[in-house]
């Protein structure tokens, strides 16, 4: 892939406009709680596409490409059943009392609801998480880069992490997700025409499906089954007749309830975003509008993947390129890129990938610098100080991670096994905290000593699990007891196995230890906490009206590609 | 800065016209495109654009 010297102007301008936004906001952030925070003043547009766009880096748009050609339709379960029934649950169940609590990270929430320990725990991890998916995802798209068009991985590391790094420190948590909106609609604008075009040239949906359907009789052990890469569940019966290894049981609980809901119902990745709405309305609403175009990315992200099948069945060459015994799958969207788009277009391609990746990476910073200021350096270093204090503290904080990052991505360059290790880890280690925040909220019997104990022993169990278990050659240090039919089966039993011992261990220890008094409790648990009601305002407002209708849109979905 | 939506729309705005230029200067295609997708992306980018701009001034009015 050659670019010309308009590619080059198009990314320049991209580059000057995100730094520009940061330097417009800069005159707005007055206060440690605005840079950290936003102090709840954006608008609902703004942060539902925010809570996508942060979502959508650069690893989640070649990941999603590279698993639509592996995985066909089985892929859209990650939309379809991995994310918006958590995006649901959070708008409905959730927000009220992130939002009611006035906490201003979810860690803060766990301290105000159960202890310190358990804040600390949750602040920790997520710290140290944030550092080292940024630090992956930033070598991974130098990696890239490097492939596709030669250029030096140290370059655009040091390009893409100063930018990222120069419109945070201006601006704080607003700078970003101002960013991520023009992000949004880059990575959509820019990758939907090669969308278009791929599948167009594939001979349309049904030139797809039928080629697909070729390829997989001819080229797979799925010759019983050749339509497998067009459905979504109609061979989830048995994990030994859909490429993904997945039954529908692992599939449903172990993705749809505890993944998907531990991801978007509590990971402040992503819920900062709905916490910077200016009202609890629209904190409430943020992740439900965001639900729509979620449900759709499938059109710009996971088309494209099957399309490059059929175009390979079509012998066209240069799309699923061998990569030793298999294809290198994580090519598909630049050869696409390179195949489709001509000069100009592919300027605005490239510049969509840097999109994506940038609105990862700050998503990462900015979730970090307020974890560390508030959760860590408040609660441990120096407690109340003034707010400039904690405003420097803030602006050093961000400049340490995007530094801690770089780190981070030499180190995960020096091996792939420390990288996929890591991203093996990553997959659960959040698991368990979907059952701490359920029952933290819904259950006003939880106690800090029940959460922390059932957080320990979630982690506990995934561990042991990994330990004993296999698949694909991978884990099983202590002896596999039982192997499972992929990695991915195994990271969703993982996650079910994490989220059972946190309920369960959650429940005894909260028996026999002391609850907190009720008057602790106020806007902190379900019937405690004065929920919002909506009878004023228009249908389009209502956040369980939406998700109902999001909700009823998203099986529809599924029935439709069953 | 006060509304959002003037610098996405610009920015899509001069997206479109460099496209449209890449149009009327490229000749060479892609593989399996040709020079035209730039046409018709800049068309739709340009669009977006005003829209964008037009939106924000009518909620300034």
């Amino acid at each position: 892939m050659k670019p010309g010297v308009i590619d080059y102007i198009i990314l320049a301008t991209y580059f000057l406009y995100v730094l520009g936004i940061g330097w417009l906001v800069k005159r707005r952030v007055k206060t440690g709680a605005e840079f950290l925070t936003s102090g709840h003043s954006i608008p609902v547009w703004v942060t539902s596409l925010a809570f996508i766009a942060t979502n959508l880096g650069a690893q989640e748009v070649i990941g999603m490409v590279a698993s639509g050609a592996k995985y066909g339709m089985l892929t859209c379960n990650f939309y379809w059943l991995g994310a918006i029934p958590g995006m649901i649950i959070l708008g409905v169940f959730m927000m009220p009392f992130y939002y009611g609590s006035r906490a201003r990270s979810a860690p803060e929430y766990l301290k105000l609801r159960f202890d310190e320990k358990t804040r600390g725990f949750n602040a920790i991890t997520f710290a140290v998480m944030t550092i080292f998916s940024s630090g992956i995802s930033m070598y991974a798209l130098g990696l890239l880069f490097h492939v596709v068009l030669g250029w030096a991985l140290t370059n655009s590391i040091l390009l893409s992490a100063a930018i990222v790094l120069v419109y945070t420190y201006l601006g704080g948590l607003t700078s970003a997700i101002y960013n991520e909106v023009l992000q949004f609609f880059l990575i959509v604008l820019g990758f939907a025409p090669l969308s278009i075009m791929a599948v167009w040239k594939a001979g349309g949906w049904s030139g797809v499906t039928a080629r697909t359907t070729a390829w997989m009789g001819a080229h797979s052990q799925f010759a019983q089954n050749p339509d497998v890469m067009t459905h979504t569940w109609k061979y989830m019966g048995h994990a030994s007749s859909n490429m993904m290894g997945v039954e529908w049981f692992g599939m449903l609980f172990g993705l749809g309830w505890v993944l998907g809901c531990s991801y978007w119902c509590c990971n402040f990745l992503v819920v900062q975003r709905a916490m910077a709405a200016d009202s609890m309305a629209s904190s409430r609403l943020t992740p439900l509008i965001a639900a729509f175009p979620k449900m759709l990315m499938p059109v710009v992200v996971i088309a494209p993947g099957l399309a490059a099948i059929a175009l390979h069945q079509m012998n066209i060459p240069g799309i699923l390129v061998p990569k030793g015994d298999t294809y290198d799958y994580n090519l598909i969207l630049t050869n696409l890129m390179a195949q489709f788009y001509p000069s100009g277009l592919l300027g605005v391609g490239l510049t969509a990938l840097f999109a994506s990746f940038m609105s990862g990476m700050a998503g990462n910073v900015t979730a970090f610098n307020t974890v560390f200021t508030y959760d860590i350096y408040q609660s441990y270093i120096k407690k109340n100080a003034s707010d400039a204090h904690y405003f420097k503290v803030g602006r050093i904080t961000t400049v340490a991670g995007v530094l801690l990052s770089i780190g981070a991505a030499y180190w995960a360059a020096q091996s792939n096994n420390i990288m996929d290790f890591l991203q093996l880890v990553f997959g659960f280690v959040n698991a368990p905290l979907f059952a701490t925040f359920l029952l933290g909220m819904f259950w006003r019997r939880t106690t800090g000593h029940g959460a922390f104990a059932g957080l320990l022993a979630g982690e506990a169990a995934a561990t042991l699990t990994l330990g004993f278990s296999a698949a694909e050659g991978a884990g099983g240090w202590f002896g596999a007891i039982h192997t499972f039919p992929s990695a991915m089966a195994q990271n969703f039993w993982i996650a079910i196995l994490s989220f059972m011992s946190c309920l369960v261990f959650t429940v005894l220890v909260s028996l026999v230890t002391k609850p907190k008094p009720v008057s602790e409790l106020e806007n902190l648990v379900y019937g405690y906490t004065k929920m919002p009601v909506e009878h004023n305002v228009p249908w389009y407002k209502r956040p369980i009206l939406l998700a109902v209708i999001v909700g009823t849109a998203c099986i529809l979905f599924n029935l439709w590609f069953w | 800065m006060d509304d959002l939506r003037i610098p996405i729309g610009s920015f899509f705005v001069i997206l479109g016209v460099m496209l449209l230029i890449a149009f009327f200067t490229i000749t060479t295609g892609p593989p399996l495109s040709s020079p035209s997708v730039n046409l018709w992306c800049g068309l739709a980018m340009l669009i977006f654009g005003i829209v964008m701009l037009l939106l924000a001034r009518r909620g300034k009015a």
